[in-house]
């Protein structure tokens, strides 16, 4: 019963992508087969194809996500430690206003936004693009490092400085490897989260700014299902490969990391 | 000198963050609901007034896709949180012996929610692989027999791909918080001659709840005000709210854009009260110090 229950709970988790795969890979799939009969990488070529440039927006997304990544660790990184450490006037409603964007949808703010933005200059502009992909990742960068802080204290930060090491020494020294776990795993969520914002990066980038999500939208809407399906695969590849090497660098400096999950 | 930079240093640190927060984050709001009361100087909107509000309310379509929003997040959430529960649960049960399967479950959690829809297109649409199975076991005998279950009016296309994606969230979560909590209740309960169902459904599962909960409210606010997937994967009639809201603000006409504001301004509203009851329940969470 209990390896029944398994089974079935790994092929309702396993058989959509499955059958996402074989779709990327056929020539034509006709109703009622229930196996391709066609292999084909037809849409494997076109996506590589340069005259498409989908490789080329491939690379552009991750180098925005990533961008987006350091950005908002980077703010976040302050914000996590004020937090952590001091007691200031205004500190529950500071904590409620960085919570805001993880359940607040992003899509009403960015059309309200969405004006200013034109008046501004930076709607249509990778700048743009990039400051409003920071906003749903910083309720995660702000937790995930704000347990890390609570979990690890200054004492190691104050002791090396009474023992004479310089700001910069201990931040090189003790916080940024105390704290790098955490600053992996809020990056990994921080950056699936900008890689894929289909909505708020067609609204705020004017289709002038071109993710590989809305490379793929169109396809998935027009029911191109051999087009859209190997879109996906390298979609959750370049997503998986992101979260494999992160994993590995978080398990080569702490073996029990997912403490510092949400 | 130093104790005055100590009593600023707070505000130092927060300050890029919130700067982001409070121009972008609340100031898309506030020129939301600015926009929503027909101020709107770009378009020679000047004067404030509650007539698109009176319109939107007055308007059945809106009611309906509401209603559609509340149900297929209402629905999905609940049945995500069920399924996710129960599949932490069974991980639990089994946590010992098998880590590869506790790190299949967190694949649909990578995958995003675009891919979840072409998902259920390709598995659960009349020519998709469950009706091809169907036909050759002779449950059916052409595609058309097969119940529409995407793009339809019921939004079972909605809630699958919502369950698929949210299910391993709430596991993740559940997981994490029932290795938490004590053994020594369970073996209390256990002791006391509970069986082990017994145990996790009065001793560990209350002790989750706030976090369950608080799973709850995060993908309930999510799927309430996501685009992509009722994009996707729902009917034409009735549209969900945010699929809606952006029809109107896509228009070429500018001044029915207010009309999309008021209905992003509902959606800020539920959400908002999302916002307190997951306050809320985080105080609960501190009080019982989980």
């Amino acid at each position: 019963m209990k390896g029944f229950l398994k089974n079935f709970i790994i092929l309702v988790l396993i058989l959509p992508l499955l059958i996402m795969f074989l779709w990327s890979i056929v020539n034509s799939w006709p109703w009622p087969y229930i196996l391709p009969q066609d292999i084909s990488f037809r849409a494997f070529l076109y996506i590589f194809e340069p005259s498409t440039k989908i490789f080329r927006i491939l690379i552009n997304s991750i180098l925005l996500s990533a961008i987006v990544t350091f950005f908002t660790l980077l703010i976040s990184l302050p914000a996590a430690k004020a937090l952590a450490f001091y007691d200031f006037k205004g500190k529950s409603l500071v904590k409620v206003l960085l919570l805001l964007p993880l359940i607040v949808p992003i899509l009403s703010v960015a059309m309200g936004i969405h004006l200013s933005f034109i008046r501004l200059g930076i709607a249509n502009t990778y700048l743009g693009v990039i400051l409003i992909h920071v906003i749903p990742g910083i309720p995660y960068g702000v937790k995930i490092l704000l347990n890390v802080f609570e979990l690890n204290g200054n004492k190691m930060e104050f002791q090396a400085r009474t023992l004479g090491a310089s700001k910069l020494q201990v931040l090189r020294y003790i916080t940024l490897p105390m704290i790098m776990p955490g600053l992996i795993v809020a990056g990994s969520i921080i950056y699936i989260s900008s890689f894929t914002q289909y909505f708020i990066t067609f609204l705020i980038g004017g289709g002038k700014i071109v993710t590989y999500s809305m490379v793929l939208f169109p396809f998935i809407e027009s029911g191109d299902r051999t087009m859209a399906s190997a879109l996906s695969v390298i979609f959750v590849i370049n997503i998986g490969i992101v979260l494999y090497i992160s994993e590995k660098l978080v398990g080569n400096i702490y073996k029990n990391s997912s403490k510092y999950f949400v | 000198m130093g104790r005055i930079i100590k009593y600023f240093m707070p505000y130092i640190l927060l300050l890029p963050v919130l700067l982001l927060i409070v121009f972008i984050f609340i100031a898309g709001i506030i020129f939301g609901a600015l926009q929503s009361l027909g101020y709107f100087p770009a378009i020679g909107l000047k004067t404030f007034t509650l007539k698109y509000y009176k319109y939107i309310f007055k308007d059945p379509n809106f009611f309906s896709s509401l209603k559609f929003s509340l149900y297929t997040s209402f629905v999905s959430s609940f049945l995500a949180v069920v399924v996710g529960v129960l599949l932490a649960y069974f991980l639990l049960a089994n946590s010992k012996k098998d880590l590869g399967f506790y790190n299949v479950y967190k694949i649909p959690i990578i995958v995003p929610h675009t891919v979840a829809a072409l998902l259920v297109f390709v598995l659960f649409s009349q020519s998709g692989w469950i009706a091809r199975i169907l036909y050759r076991l002779g449950f059916i005998h052409n595609m058309t027999e097969f119940y529409p279950l995407v793009f339809d009016s019921k939004g079972i296309g909605v809630i699958l791909a919502y369950i698929w994606k949210g299910a391993p969230f709430i596991t993740l979560i559940t997981y994490d918080i029932l290795k938490k909590i004590n053994d020594s209740y369970s073996k209390v309960a256990l002791n006391l001659g509970a069986n082990s169902f017994q145990v996790f459904w009065y001793v560990l599962l209350p002790l989750a709840l706030p976090t369950i909960l608080s799973g709850f409210i995060i993908i309930f606010a999510f799927s309430f005000g996501a685009f992509e997937i009722p994009y996707l994967l729902g009917p034409s009639n009735p549209k969900a709210l945010p699929v809606l809201a952006y029809i109107y603000y896509k228009s070429i006409d500018l001044f029915e854009r207010p009309y999309g504001m008021v209905i992003n301004m509902c959606i800020t509203f539920y959400s908002l009260i999302m916002v307190v009851l997951y306050v809320l329940v985080f105080q609960l969470i501190k009080k019982y110090k989980i």
